[in-house]
């Protein structure tokens, strides 16, 4: 908006006619641009007039909030002696739309107008009124599609970014969440919302959230992804420093760690930041579930977000290299297998991951009518026949298979992503250099994640640097009951950091022994 | 500037002081008294980091070359700072070197040295241009895997109840005197002299007056601990099998076997080597960086690349293994001392009756 306000703005002329031409040519006289000239018993002697889209406005809410009244009603006698205000009368008298605004120039017209607003002009005044008639066709709030759990909400968000955050406005019931709505595009003029708990945010990574979104230019906003790529802190990473989620709990569980949440409009992800590498294992279940099992969860899926890495290079490296790293029954088993296989080991593996993620990508992609097809080519036909044709060998099968899903353990899936693609650079390490490969390897992601920043915290925070207070770790590595999670989880200057007071284990049910 | 907390400052010690020496039966040239002359080298170990860090407090926010520059002037002192600064380039070439060794002969031996060291110096190098804010961060990370490695393995040792202390004896059977030989000036040079680079980096510690106690009690707390490592290679392998071994303590784990199952813990040593080889190299190697920048002035990661490719370049000039060993044992325990010692008595001795601004 604010490269519009330096352009000279075109104020609306007296003459209604005079506007709605200049509206008509605006909008390139396109069909779905509704105009209406009428005139009314509210102001007998003068021509009004509405305009809106077609399509993006609730004609019902047109229909009876603003036509009606305004076609219906008679001006009380007070009013009418007042005259030249009568667009002041109308707004305070007629139009029983909730917000109403009044606008002087074409420019504001038409950008509300765009946006699902629908204009009310009167002859002879030179502004208007805007009245919120916002609607049209939004899909229903559903089940979550990629973020699943059993035990939890069942919704997720929506396209329209108003039913978004109305749905975080039904968890967090406070004043004290605050949300800001930015435009950003030049042409798709999108609604970008920055959300945040007063209180609990850092106040410094909530300004660098807004600097970095006035940093913009773009045309369009079509998705968040947009958007993160803009206020991610590195671009040249595999690493993900913005959580996304579609979940409204995740957004409020975010939110009262001290997060901020952005929302876009056209799309159901959200994006929060900032994050730490530990974030991305989390699940919203974790929280939902008892502390013990979801301990064990988080545990596993650090432990296949580790294999889904490294176990097709292990596998290369110790078939390739180390042999006698193996126990001797299984070296000569594997041995056995792999007799006969034309390929190096390296070659093996890459073939068979490459396989996968083609399937992975046609199952993504293909017409839902033909997805069984896919379980038997992928099964049948490059499982158990690419090893009888002896192509593959079966050990191979099994470490391709384990790391496939192994991968979608993962709840966050650009995390997961990140391990596909890291796996293949491990596998050509481990191929060329075996172990050394490996660790090499390793040892620059480790230092790449330690370089990290999102937002300013270090990526690997808690772990490097350490915590400045101990207790964050209670919700690292493993999730303690919430009466004990007695610290925000982020190592911030947050305002704020504790979400409840601590030392409080809530009483045991005392069972009455005596009768 | 970047800055680093007290606790990573003691994490940089202990892993940095670590490095790959528990792998190495150190003074076996005194025999099963080994562990008595680290102990006494550990003991002189600490009165050099007294004498470093005393010199440290006359002007605690200067690193090693601007206390040459504060202590010999301009010029005499950048001199020093640059000689100080090839003589860290070189002793991160060594470890370059000894992972280009290990790793041909243990792991890859088709492999061509070259590369091996060439990956293991881009690693370093990379970690030098991110910084030491980055760097103790990575230390961090590797400080859990690395303490946990050494208590399994020490607790399978006491499991399995290899160790076997009678192995020890007879105490000093020769006299005093092969024991001093062994800890001065061998033991005191290597690893605890080494403690000389931390003048590069205590000015990056945020809080200034704990760096002295944060100090001593880690370099206590390592020396104990490599004194408790020694004793065990000593007491399970003996001193005549512990004299011959390339990689004493890989020795010891291989001996370990427990319920046909926790038998090829071989990786876990490997793990270890590569891992204090590393930060070996790279605390040298950027205190080498950082030494050159203080002296001449210039930006930080101009440097990063050349002294890099020196390193590198250095790293092929010994002929092969024997003769690394032979230059490693002899030639540069000679020099050592001069950085270790002399130059730093002679800084304290300089600076007794100069006036400091507090600083």
């Amino acid at each position: 908006m604010n490269k519009q306000d330096a352009k000279a703005l075109t104020k609306l002329s007296p003459s209604l006619h005079a506007n709605v031409q200049a509206i008509r040519t605006r909008f390139g006289g396109s069909s779905d641009l509704i105009v209406r000239l009428f005139r009314s018993d509210a102001a007998p002697d003068r021509e009004l007039a509405i305009a809106y889209v077609d399509g993006i406005v609730n004609a019902d809410t047109i229909n009876e909030s603003v036509m009606e009244p305004l076609m219906s009603l008679r001006l009380p006698e007070y009013m009418q002696r007042r005259g030249g205000k009568l667009l002041d009368a109308l707004r305070s008298c007629v139009v029983s739309v909730g917000a109403v605004k009044e606008i002087s120039t074409l420019e504001e017209a038409l950008q509300y107008m765009a946006d699902g607003l629908c204009l009310i002009m009167a002859d002879g005044a030179a502004s208007a009124l805007t009245a919120e008639v916002c609607g049209g066709n939004q899909r229903a709030v559903t089940i979550p599609q990629t973020q699943t759990v059993i035990r939890g909400p069942q919704y997720g968000f929506v396209e329209d970014i108003r039913t978004n955050i109305s749905l975080i406005r039904r968890i967090i019931r406070s004043p004290n969440l605050h949300v800001q709505i930015h435009k950003i595009g030049k042409q798709t003029n999108s609604n970008v919302a920055v959300l945040y708990l007063h209180g609990i945010v850092d106040e410094g990574i909530l300004k660098e959230v807004y600097r970095r979104l006035a940093d913009i230019d773009i045309d369009g906003v079509l998705e968040s992804g947009y958007i993160e790529e803009f206020i991610q802190d590195e671009t040249f990473t595999l690493f993900p420093t913005l959580l996304n989620t579609e979940r409204p709990d995740t957004v409020a569980a975010a939110l009262l760690e001290g997060r901020v949440a952005v929302m876009v409009d056209g799309t159901p992800i959200a994006l929060m930041a900032p994050t730490n590498f530990f974030t991305f294992f989390q699940s919203p279940e974790d929280f939902y579930q008892r502390y013990d099992i979801a301990t064990f969860v988080r545990i596993i899926r650090y432990v296949s977000f580790v294999l889904s890495m490294l176990l097709p290079a292990l596998y290369i490296a110790v078939t390739t290299y180390h042999q006698e790293m193996l126990p001797t029954t299984l070296l000569i088993s594997l041995a056995a297998q792999r007799e006969g296989i034309p390929f190096p080991g390296l070659i093996e593996a890459l073939l068979m991951e490459m396989t996968f993620e083609v399937l992975r990508e046609a199952g993504l992609r293909m017409p839902r009518a033909i997805g069984p097809a896919i379980s038997i080519v992928g099964a049948l036909v490059l499982g158990q026949s690419a090893v009888q044709a002896g192509i593959v060998s079966a050990g191979m099968v099994i470490v391709v298979s384990f790391t496939a899903i192994s991968n979608f353990v993962m709840p966050e899936l650009n995390m997961a992503a990140t391990s596909r693609i890291i796996r293949f650079a491990l596998m050509l390490m481990a191929g060329m250099l075996g172990f050394f490969g490996i660790f090499i390897s390793v040892l620059f992601l480790i230092v790449h994640l330690t370089s990290l920043r999102s937002f300013g915290v270090p990526y690997m925070s808690p772990l490097a640097p350490g915590p400045k207070m101990q207790g964050v770790w209670r919700d690292v590595f493993v999730r303690l009951p919430w009466w004990a999670i007695v610290l925000r989880p982020m190592d911030l200057n947050l305002r704020n950091p504790k979400r409840r007071p601590s030392g409080r284990k809530p009483p045991a049910q005392r069972h009455s022994d005596k009768p | 500037m970047q800055q680093i907390g007290k606790q990573q400052l003691s994490i940089l010690i202990i892993i940095f002081l670590i490095g790959s020496t528990p792998l190495f039966e150190l003074g076996i040239k005194a025999k099963q008294d080994a562990w008595i002359a680290m102990a006494l080298a550990a003991a002189a170990g600490l009165l050099l980091s007294a004498m470093y860090l005393h010199i440290q407090k006359r002007a605690p926010k200067a690193g090693l070359a601007e206390l040459y520059k504060i202590h010999f002037g301009r010029v005499l002192g950048g001199a020093a700072g640059l000689l100080n600064a090839c003589w860290f380039a070189y002793e991160s070439m060594r470890n370059v070197r000894d992972v280009g060794e290990l790793t041909t002969t243990a792991l890859l031996t088709l492999t061509p040295k070259w590369i091996v060291m060439l990956l293991i110096l881009l690693a370093a190098a990379y970690t030098v241009s991110k910084g030491l804010e980055v760097f103790v961060r990575v230390a961090q990370i590797f400080f859990p895997i690395v303490a946990v490695s050494y208590a399994l393995i020490l607790l399978l040792l006491i499991i399995t109840g290899l160790p076997d202390l009678h192995q020890l004896r007879p105490v000093l059977e020769n006299g005093f005197l092969p024991v001093l030989q062994t800890a001065f000036p061998d033991l005191v040079s290597f690893p605890f002299g080494q403690m000389v680079v931390m003048l590069v980096f205590w000015k990056y510690v945020g809080e200034t007056n704990k760096v002295s106690r944060v100090t001593y009690w880690s370099q206590a707390g390592v020396s104990v601990f490599l004194i408790v490592m020694n004793i065990v290679v000593m007491s399970v392998l003996g001193p005549e099998l512990s004299a011959i071994s390339a990689l004493p303590l890989l020795e010891v784990v291989q001996l370990i076997q427990l319920a046909n199952f926790m038998e090829r813990l071989d990786v876990i040593v490997t793990l270890l080597l590569f891992i204090g080889l590393y930060v070996k190299m790279t605390t040298l190697y950027m205190a080498a960086v950082f030494t050159v920048n203080a002296v001449t002035g210039t930006a930080y990661r101009h440097w990063v690349m050349p002294v890099g490719l020196l390193i590198y370049a250095s790293s092929f000039l010994e002929k092969n293994n024997t003769y690394h060993m032979w230059i490693g044992l002899d030639i540069t325990l000679k020099v050592v001392p001069l950085f270790q010692v002399a130059l730093p008595a002679l800084m304290l001795v300089v600076g007794i009756r100069k006036k400091y601004k507090a600083g």
